[in-house]
């Protein structure tokens, strides 16, 4: 199993550096991975995005779709883009401690 | 990137390969009326000029990285099985057997060092169609349950639900109903409509499922073309998906199936013409290997977006301002579309005709070098490192063309643009074809008349 260390901490990750374990997330992970995508410290806007889709995930098990994302946290679609530079799936995804999603992402 | 992260090889989930899953990856190289299989099996001369035409070799120099080591490994076990000489004395003519250790190996190098790409089949002195190797050692693989659980997992979440990310019909809907009122609020005028499940339209039009996930101004930007354009269009709430991930895996009875039912919908819906999104593996498996799944001819037009909008353009049903794009644009040519498809001029015509600075990278066109997401690779998260590793020749040719938007008519291509860009700071801008001829749109009033002619004038073809 590969593992992604980060300012001291170790995770075991997949292949694409996503949490292999979801249930070790919590909002420290959360914010170790976006210092590790260069995000830096996160604002409210990158929380609100980041708790949308880990509720999502909690609840039926899979990322939350993007119009979902945007109308629960009122941030625009395009902004969700330059929060997270890797877009909603390897950005927004990861840093909520998601596994991949499935497809061309 | 931390190097510990990567690396990781699939053989720790792989159960022990027995006589009978053996035989069932040894029958796709039993075909003795396969003409086309034997002849390139037993063609190349290790010449080695595939070497440098590879993403894998460039990035990463190791002998077994080189096209030509991957075509042995195949045609080592068929001259194994199915010759003489190799079932005689096999150490002579340099035929192994197949056994765990060898699958391991052709799952390392078959799946996870190949994006399919082609480009070594252009560069190959004598012509053997080396994709064409490897997709057989796909199947073999396939037969034998050797599919990556990662790449398994996108084909099982299409069977199963219908596309690719499991999307429930409700999210869909709903999903393009939003992007319906904000179409028309972008286009300031209530009936412009996304069309859901419309019999009898002239285009069934495809998505690639990451579109409705997570990337809908893709979306957004067709539905606007097509308001310009006048078209008449709709999208199936049951199956839109255009991709086939089942192409990748060597499995051709999911191939079928997912070919089979895009066929039986564009029937269904009574649609004169299935136009695929821009996707890259998607329109070669449904327009141009999918008549060979399912056995049967389409009675009905399939065509890309990417014909589509250059169509468009010529005919003068959508008029563009290239001045309203005025940074640099630059394109990648996905391998399946241009050196696969053929489809390399329209791309070019779209741009020149859109926007006001459009460059080529060197190489481009039918010689075009691979992003690296191609191939599965996005979906096989255990080939990430490599798949960075080769992504970094694409990301010098973008950088060389000092471009701030890289067009590319391929989802699968734009991800991968993406995480480069991240990786490799380039700074840019990744746009759909259809984005780009949506943001140069001119759009006129529907009571005025449309001028029949373009009113640009055309730089290429």
């Amino acid at each position: 199993m590969p593992t992604l260390e980060i300012e001291g901490r170790v995770f075991e990750v997949d292949g694409d550096g996503f949490l292999a374990e979801p249930e070790v997330w919590n909002e420290e992970v959360a914010q170790l991975i976006a210092n590790h995508d260069g995000i830096g410290e996160m604002n409210d806007k990158h929380w609100a995005i980041v708790k949308i889709i880990r509720s999502n995930y909690e609840e039926k098990g899979m990322a939350p779709m993007i119009r979902h994302i945007c109308k629960e946290t009122g941030v625009r679609l395009r902004e969700i883009y330059e929060l997270f530079p890797l877009g909603p799936a390897r950005g927004a995804c990861r840093v909520a401690g998601l596994p991949k999603p499935d497809g061309c992402v | 990137m931390d190097g510990e992260v990567f690396g990781l090889q699939n053989k720790d989930n792989m159960e022990k390969l027995t006589q009978e899953k053996i035989q069932k990856g040894l029958d796709v190289l039993s075909a003795k009326h396969d003409g086309k299989l034997i002849t390139h099996l037993n063609s190349c001369v290790h010449c080695g000029l595939c070497a440098n035409s590879c993403v894998y070799y460039n990035a990463i120099p190791k002998a077994k990285f080189i096209p030509a080591t991957k075509v042995d490994l195949v045609a080592s076990i068929y001259r194994r099985y199915q010759t003489f000489g190799g079932k005689v004395f096999p150490k002579l003519v340099g035929a192994k057997d197949l056994n765990d250790e060898m699958a391991d190996e052709m799952v390392d190098l078959l799946f996870g060092a190949c994006t399919m790409c082609g480009r070594c089949v252009s560069h190959c002195s004598i012509g053997v169609d080396i994709s064409y190797v490897i997709k057989k050692g796909r199947e073999m693989l396939s037969n034998m349950g050797m599919v990556p659980d990662t790449l398994q997992s996108t084909i099982n979440s299409a069977l199963e639900s219908g596309n690719n990310m499991s999307i429930s019909k409700t999210d869909f809907v709903e999903t393009l109903e939003w992007l319906e009122e904000d179409l028309q609020f972008e286009v300031d005028d209530d009936n412009a409509k996304i069309y859901l499940d419309q019999k009898g339209k002239e285009i069934l039009y495809t998505l690639n499922p990451r579109e409705p996930k997570f990337f809908p101004l893709s979306i957004s930007a067709m539905a606007k073309v097509f308001y310009a354009a006048n078209e008449s269009w709709t999208i199936s709430t049951k199956m839109y998906d255009v991709t086939n991930y089942a192409y990748y895996s060597g499995n051709y009875e999911e191939a079928a199936i997912i070919t089979q039912r895009l066929y039986d919908e564009v029937e269904n819906l009574e649609a004169k013409k299935c136009v695929l999104a821009e996707c890259g593996h998607g329109s070669r498996a449904f327009r141009w290997e999918g008549p060979n799944y399912i056995k049967k001819e389409y009675p009905f037009d399939v065509l890309t977006s990417v014909e589509l909008l250059a169509k468009y353009l010529k005919e003068g049903r959508v008029v563009v301002d290239p001045e309203k794009i005025q940074e640099k644009v630059t394109l990648h040519d996905p391998c399946n579309l241009a050196r696969s498809g053929g489809i390399w001029k329209e791309q070019r015509y779209i741009l020149n005709t859109c926007v006001k600075d459009f460059v080529e990278m060197t190489p481009h066109g039918l010689d075009n070098i691979c992003c690296g997401g191609g191939g599965g690779q996005l979906a096989m998260s255990e080939y990430n490192e490599r798949r960075l590793a080769i992504g970094k020749l694409k990301a010098e040719q973008i950088r060389a063309t000092g471009a701030k938007i890289v067009a590319t008519p391929c989802h699968n291509c734009v991800d991968q643009l993406q995480q480069l860009n991240v990786t490799f700071k380039l700074g840019i801008k990744i746009m759909t074809l259809g984005e780009i001829v949506a943001d140069s749109l001119i759009l006129e009033k529907k009571s005025e008349e449309k001028p029949n002619i373009n009113k640009l004038e055309i730089k290429a073809l």
